[in-house]
């Protein structure tokens, strides 16, 4: 029974081998799948991303080909066909593959081209901050030498103004009223009665105050105003104060000081500063007034 | 007696024509395998594409493996034949998966380091 089957087999066996031989005309499915496959992959991507690869599966296909034009559908055919099928899919993987790495390669170029632009910038920027800092250094060291210089030129200023009043003390009231620096001179130390020719003593008072004066605030302007006593007419002791503050005046030009910077004016018998009645009261009402405008309030005397 | 001896007659030549004079495919095991192997180093199993194509390769290996040990080594030759480009193809497979993270890492890199610049004050 068994050797029947056994004969039964080898004569299919045999047949099937000899049918095959004959060559069907329906080509194997592993060689249909390979001229598939590499049909597919020549019209993709593949030929320009693995044509060496894509070459060895058309060579393979190729030997397919030919084993199933020579002896039909052998397992020989069958196995190139697989092969082929193989080769080409090996093909567009390794074409992908190298697209993807160049993809990937493009983005790291572009990440590094940023990446160095970035830092471009960045030192670009640091360089400016760098630049602004420097020259807002040289800005506040010279804001800081020109308060240093701003403060001792108060501080000058004021040791003048001290000294000045300091010496003024010594022979006229110095007062500080909203006007200025006042400096009062008795008129009867400047004048004789009823005239606006300066005494030879008071020359010598006046040559201290000029030094006094140039000793003030160089800005500062000055006004010399002459006052009278209530005896006597209105534009009469208006003349003569007018006339009395104007010798003051150009005394002190001819003793150094800027005749730009100090005028005159005469206020006769008004602005009294005391009672007319008594002799004293009047004595106290001839008067001159040096007023030293200050330039800046807070440079102002005591 | 007869009958056996008969068969035999017919096999015999018949056996030869298919591989009794073809000698083991040692040296074309060796190859598939080493195949399978780098497929298998090279991460194909986290590929579905190349998990499938080391499939195949192992299964015809270990068909032939089997050819072989029943003596029909010419089946095993064929075998192995198909299982050695299953597995080169499951290489490739696993190399373009490897290409895919690294692709997509340069991206997220890409992107991260975008961000930064900007937060350093770069403009977008």
């Amino acid at each position: 029974m068994k050797t029947t089957r056994s004969i039964v087999l080898s004569i299919a066996a045999t047949g099937l081998v000899g049918f095959a031989a004959c060559g069907t005309t329906f080509p194997p499915q592993d060689l249909v799948n390979a001229r598939t496959a590499f049909a597919r992959a020549n019209s993709g991507p593949t030929p320009k991303t693995d044509p060496a690869d894509l070459h060895s599966a058309k060579e393979q296909l190729d030997l397919a080909e030919a084993s199933y034009a020579k002896d039909g559908d052998t397992q020989y055919t069958r196995d190139q066909s697989y092969l082929a099928v193989r080769k080409t899919e090996l093909a567009e993987v390794v074409g992908r593959t190298r697209q993807t790495d160049k993809e990937k390669n493009g983005v790291v170029n572009a990440m590094h081209a940023d990446e160095k632009q970035a830092v471009a910038s960045t030192s670009a920027e640091l360089g400016r901050t760098r630049t602004q800092l420097a020259n807002q250094n040289v800005a506040y060291v010279a804001q800081g030498t020109a308060l240093k210089d701003e403060k001792s030129r108060r501080q000058d200023a004021e040791k003048r103004a001290a000294q000045a009043s300091a010496d003024l003390a010594k022979f006229a009231t110095v007062k500080q009223d909203p006007r200025g620096m006042v400096i009062t001179l008795s008129g009867s130390i400047l004048f004789e009665s009823a005239k606006w020719d300066l005494l030879p003593s008071a020359q010598l008072k006046l040559n201290d105050v000029a030094n006094a004066l140039i000793k003030e605030d160089p800005l500062s302007k000055m006004v010399v105003e002459g006052y009278t006593d209530s005896q006597g007419g209105v534009s009469y002791n208006q003349d003569l104060s007018q006339h009395r503050a104007q010798a003051v005046r150009d005394y002190l030009v001819t003793r150094g000081i800027a005749g730009d910077r100090i005028t005159a004016q005469g206020f006769g018998l008004t602005h009294s500063i005391a009672d007319n009645k008594s002799p004293e009261g009047r004595a106290n009402n001839r008067r001159v007034e040096i007023v030293v405008q200050a330039t800046d309030p807070s440079l102002s005397l005591r | 007696m007869y009958k056996s001896l008969f068969s035999l007659v017919i096999l015999v030549p018949l056996l030869g024509a298919c591989g009794a004079s073809v000698p083991p495919p040692t040296q074309r095991l060796a190859d598939a395998q080493s195949a399978t192997r780098s497929a298998r180093e090279l991460g194909a199993n986290s590929e579905p594409a190349a998990q499938l194509s080391l499939k195949l390769a192992d299964e015809q290996i270990s068909q032939a493996q089997k050819a072989i040990n029943d003596g029909d080594n010419k089946r095993a030759e064929s075998l192995l034949v198909r299982a050695k480009a299953d597995a080169e193809l499951a290489v490739a497979q696993s190399r373009e998966r490897g290409a895919k993270i690294a692709g997509q890492v340069a991206v997220d890199n890409s992107a991260a380091q975008e961000n930064t610049n900007y937060n350093q004050g770069a403009e977008k």
